[in-house]
C-alpha cells in the first residue's frame, strides 16, 4: 500500500512539473466553461423562449404608443425593446444586428389605414416572425373590441330612438366597457407555464458541468499514457526489479490518476464557482462525492486505455478520439435534450453522462437516494476497467510482451 | 552468489536461452559477453525477476528466483541499459523516490541519496532535474538508482552505452571500487577494456548458450595462432614470406603491404629469434618487430566469428 501511494506522490509531483498538462488540465476546461457559458446564454438562461431584443420606431401614434408603453414593455417581459429615436436608427439596428428584429409603427397605424413595417435580421427570420404574431396578437384584440363596442352602441341608439325606457345606452356603455376591460386585464390568468421535471439551468451551469465531465476524461488519456512512458523510458522494468508487486505499481498508477482527476475537478468547481459566479447547487459534498466516483471510473480507463493501446502515441490518438466520442454522445458539446431517443439511451452506458447528468441534478437540488444509481454505475465502470485492463496487462507481461 | 542451473526460456516458438548453467562466487567481478541477440538480456531479465524461465533454476544467495522473488529483489540491483529515469525530477528526488520503492525509510532514503550522488561525483547537482544532465552524468545517476540500498549483486547491463571518456574512467573506477568493497558485479558491455579492466572472470554467449567461461588469460589461452607478431621491413621479398610460412608454430601470415607481414602464432615470443636469424640469412632489413597478445576482442570474434559491437 506504501509503495502504491509513493508511485502515486511522483506521479502527481511529475504532472505538476508539467506546464503543458496543467494548461490542458485546468485552463481549457476553464476558459471553454468561460466561453461557451457566454456565447450560449442568450439561448439556454431563463424562460423556455430565446431572448428576443426588438427595437420600435413610433411615428406620432395613440395605439403604438399603447403597444409599445404597455404591452411589448409590460406584459411581454422576455422582450427587450430599444425604442428608436427614427426610422434610421432602426434601421442602422436592424443592419448592425443590435436588434432581433426592428418594427416601424407609422401614423394612423391604430385607425388600420397604415400598416406597420417589420424589419427582419437576415439570419433571425424567426424572431420577426415571432414579433409579427405579437403584432398580430394586440391588433387583432384591440380592433376587435373596437368594431364589437362601436357595433353594439349603434345598435343601441337605434333601439333607444323608440323611447323603449329599459333601453339605457349610457349604462350598457359603461357595462360593456367595464367587462371588456375585465377580460383583457385577466389575460394572463387563462395560460399558466409550468414546467415539468427539473428547472431549466443557465447556460454557464450547464457548461461547468459539462466541461467538467469532458475534462476529467482526458486524465485517462493521460494515466494511459504515463504508463506507457514508465515503459518506453524502462521505468516500469525498473520498478518491476525493485521488491514490488505488479499488483501494486499498477494500483500506484491508479491512484496517481485518480487523485490527480479528482484535485482538478476540486480546482475546476472552485475557479468557475468564485470566478465565473456558477451556481453547483446547494450541496457541494454531493458534487464533490460524484466528482470523486467520477475520477474513479476515468482512472479505471486510464488502465484499459494503457492495455489495449501498444504505445504511448496510440494511446494518445485513441484516448483523444475516445473522449471526443464520449463528450458527444454524453452531452458535453450539446444538451442530451437536443438528441434523438436512440442517442440518449446510448449516452446511458458512458460513465461522462452519468457523470453531467448527476451534477445538472444536484444543480437542481438532488436527493442523496437519486445519485445512488449514478455513483453505482460510475465504480462499477472503473472496477470493470480496472479488472479487464490488469488481466490484460498480465496476460501481455507473461508473454514478454509488456 | 548466483547459480544458474540449465536455464531456458522460449519465446513461442523460439528458444532464446538454451540451458545456460553459471556460477558467480560472492564479491567476484564477472563479465557477461554476446554480440546482440545473444540472449544476455533476456538471461539478466530472469535473475531479475522480470522475465519467468521455463525450465531450470536460477538462485540468489541460495534463494531461489522462482520462489522468493520479493526477497531476492532486496538484494539485487540492476542498472538498466536505458536510462531508467524521470527526466523532470531532480537527481536527488529520482534517487529518494527509487531507495523508497526499495524499502528505504524517508529519513534513510534521504541520507542515502546524498551518499550515492557523493559515490558518482554529482553532489553539486542533486537538485537539478535530470532533464538538464549530459549522458554521462545521466549514466552516473542511472548507476546511483541500483545502488541505494546497498545490494549484495550488482547487475550492470552495459552501463557506458555513448557516453564521453571522463564519465566512463568515472563508471569503471567507482564500480572497481565498489567490487573491491566486496559487491558482487555481473557486468555486461560491448567494450571489451572495461570486461577487462574490471572482471576477473567471463562467460561468452552466442545463440542463448554460454559458450565459454573463465579468466580473461585462461580463454586467451585456448586461442590457436591468437597472439600475433607484426613485422617492418624494408622489403618484404616473396621467398622471405615464403619461408616463414614453413616456420614451426606459425599459423597464418598476412602481408598487407610491401613493408608489413602479419604472423599469427601460439608463441610469440619463442618465435622472435628464428624470425630475426631467418631475416639476416635472406637479406631482409629487419626494422621492426611486435608482439600483440591474444586479447578478448581476438577471442570473442574467434568464438562467435562476430565482432563483439555486431
Amino acid at each position: 500500500m506504501k509503495k502504491m501511494v509513493l508511485i502515486a506522490q511522483k506521479d502527481i509531483a511529475i504532472q505538476l512539473k508539467d506546464r503543458k498538462a496543467f494548461l490542458l488540465l485546468l485552463l481549457m476546461p476553464f476558459l471553454l466553461t468561460a466561453i461557451l457559458g457566454f456565447a450560449l446564454k442568450g439561448v439556454m438562461d431563463g424562460d423556455s423562449l430565446p431572448a428576443t431584443v426588438i427595437g420600435v420606431y413610433t411615428e406620432d401614434d395613440p395605439l403604438a404608443k399603447e403597444f409599445v408603453e404597455n404591452y411589448l414593455q409590460q406584459d411581454l417581459t422576455m422582450l427587450t425593446v430599444k425604442v428608436a429615436a427614427n426610422e434610421g436608427q432602426l434601421k442602422d439596428w436592424v443592419t448592425q444586428r443590435e436588434v432581433d428584429a426592428g418594427i416601424v409603427l407609422p401614423n394612423e397605424w391604430g385607425e388600420q389605414k397604415k400598416p406597420a413595417t417589420i424589419l427582419a435580421v437576415s439570419g433571425k427570420e424567426s424572431s420577426a416572425l415571432f414579433t409579427q404574431q405579437l403584432m398580430d396578437s394586440f391588433a387583432q384584440t384591440v380592433w376587435t373590441m373596437s368594431n364589437t363596442t362601436e357595433m353594439i352602441m349603434t345598435n343601441l341608439a337605434v333601439a333607444a330612438s323608440y323611447q323603449d325606457p329599459a333601453v339605457q345606452p349610457g349604462k350598457i356603455q359603461a357595462e360593456l366597457l367595464n367587462g371588456m376591460k375585465e377580460v383583457v386585464e385577466r389575460k394572463g390568468q387563462y395560460v399558466v407555464v409550468s414546467s415539468i421535471g427539473e428547472q431549466e439551468l443557465s447556460s454557464m451551469q450547464y457548461y461547468a458541468a459539462a466541461m467538467a465531465a469532458m475534462f476529467l476524461l482526458f486524465n485517462a488519456v493521460r494515466g494511459g499514457k504515463s504508463l506507457h512512458q514508465e515503459q518506453h523510458s524502462a521505468t516500469l522494468d525498473r520498478l518491476r526489479m525493485t521488491p514490488t508487486r505488479v499488483d501494486f505499481i499498477l494500483g500506484g498508477k491508479f491512484l496517481g490518476t485518480w487523485c490527480l482527476a479528482f484535485g482538478q475537478f476540486i480546482v475546476f468547481m472552485a475557479a468557475t464557482h468564485y470566478l465565473l459566479g456558477v451556481d453547483w447547487g446547494e450541496s457541494a459534498v454531493q458534487t464533490l462525492f460524484i466528482g470523486f466516483v467520477y475520477s474513479f471510473a476515468v482512472s479505471g480507463l486510464a488502465i484499459l486505455i494503457a492495455a489495449f493501446s501498444a504505445n504511448e502515441k496510440t494511446a494518445d490518438m485513441a484516448g483523444g478520439i475516445m473522449v471526443q466520442v464520449l463528450a458527444l454522445l454524453g452531452g458535453s458539446m450539446l444538451p442530451l435534450s437536443a438528441f434523438p431517443e436512440v442517442m440518449r439511451k446510448v449516452a446511458l452506458v458512458l460513465p461522462n453522462s452519468w457523470a453531467l447528468n448527476s451534477f445538472t441534478s444536484i444543480m437542481n437540488g438532488a436527493t442523496w437516494a437519486s445519485l445512488g444509481a449514478a455513483a453505482l454505475v460510475l465504480l462499477a465502470i472503473g472496477a470493470a476497467s480496472i479488472f479487464v485492463g490488469s488481466a490484460r496487462m498480465r496476460v501481455s507481461a507473461l508473454s514478454g510482451g509488456k | 552468489m548466483l547459480t544458474m542451473t540449465n536455464v531456458k526460456k522460449r519465446f513461442g516458438e523460439k528458444e532464446v536461452v538454451k540451458g545456460i548453467t553459471l556460477h558467480v562466487g560472492k564479491g567476484e567481478a564477472f563479465g557477461l559477453l554476446g554480440p546482440n541477440g545473444a540472449g544476455k538480456s533476456t538471461t539478466i531479465s530472469m535473475i531479475c525477476g522480470l522475465v519467468p524461465y521455463d525450465e531450470g533454476d536460477i538462485q540468489v544467495d541460495g534463494l531461489s528466483v522462482g520462489r522468493s522473488p520479493y526477497e531476492i529483489k532486496k538484494k539485487i540491483g540492476v542498472v538498466p541499459q536505458d536510462i531508467a529515469l524521470y527526466p523532470t525530477l531532480s537527481a536527488f528526488d529520482n534517487l529518494v523516490f527509487w531507495g523508497k520503492m526499495y524499502g528505504l525509510k524517508g529519513r534513510e532514503a534521504k541520507a542515502r541519496a546524498f551518499e550515492v550522488l557523493e559515490t558518482v561525483g554529482l553532489s553539486e547537482r542533486g537538485k537539478d532535474r535530470i532533464e538538464t544532465f549530459s549522458g554521462g552524468m545521466k549514466r552516473r545517476i542511472n548507476i546511483g538508482a541500483a545502488l541505494l540500498h546497498r545490494p549484495e549483486l550488482l547487475i550492470m547491463d552495459e552501463p557506458t552505452v555513448g557516453i564521453d571518456p571522463q564519465s566512463r574512467h568515472h563508471i569503471l573506477e567507482t564500480v572497481k571500487r565498489l567490487n573491491e568493497q566486496g559487491m558482487t558485479i555481473i557486468y555486461t558491455s560491448h567494450y571489451m577494456e572495461e570486461v577487462e579492466f574490471l572482471c576477473k572472470r567471463i562467460a561468452i554467449m552466442d545463440h542463448g548458450q554460454v559458450i565459454a567461461t573463465g579468466s580473461t588469460q585462461e580463454l586467451c589461452k585456448r586461442l590457436a595462432g591468437g597472439n600475433q607478431l607484426l613485422l617492418d621491413v624494408e622489403e618484404a621479398r616473396p621467398a622471405f614470406v615464403e619461408k616463414l610460412k614453413q616456420l614451426d608454430g606459425i599459423e597464418k601470415v598476412i602481408h598487407p603491404e610491401p613493408s608489413e607481414i602479419h604472423l599469427y602464432v601460439k608463441q610469440g615470443q619463442d618465435m622472435m629469434a628464428s624470425i630475426v636469424s631467418m631475416a639476416a640469412k635472406e637479406a631482409v632489413k629487419l626494422r621492426q618487430i611486435k608482439l600483440k597478445e591474444a586479447d578478448l576482442e581476438t577471442l570473442f570474434l574467434q568464438m562467435t566469428g562476430r565482432s563483439l559491437r555486431d
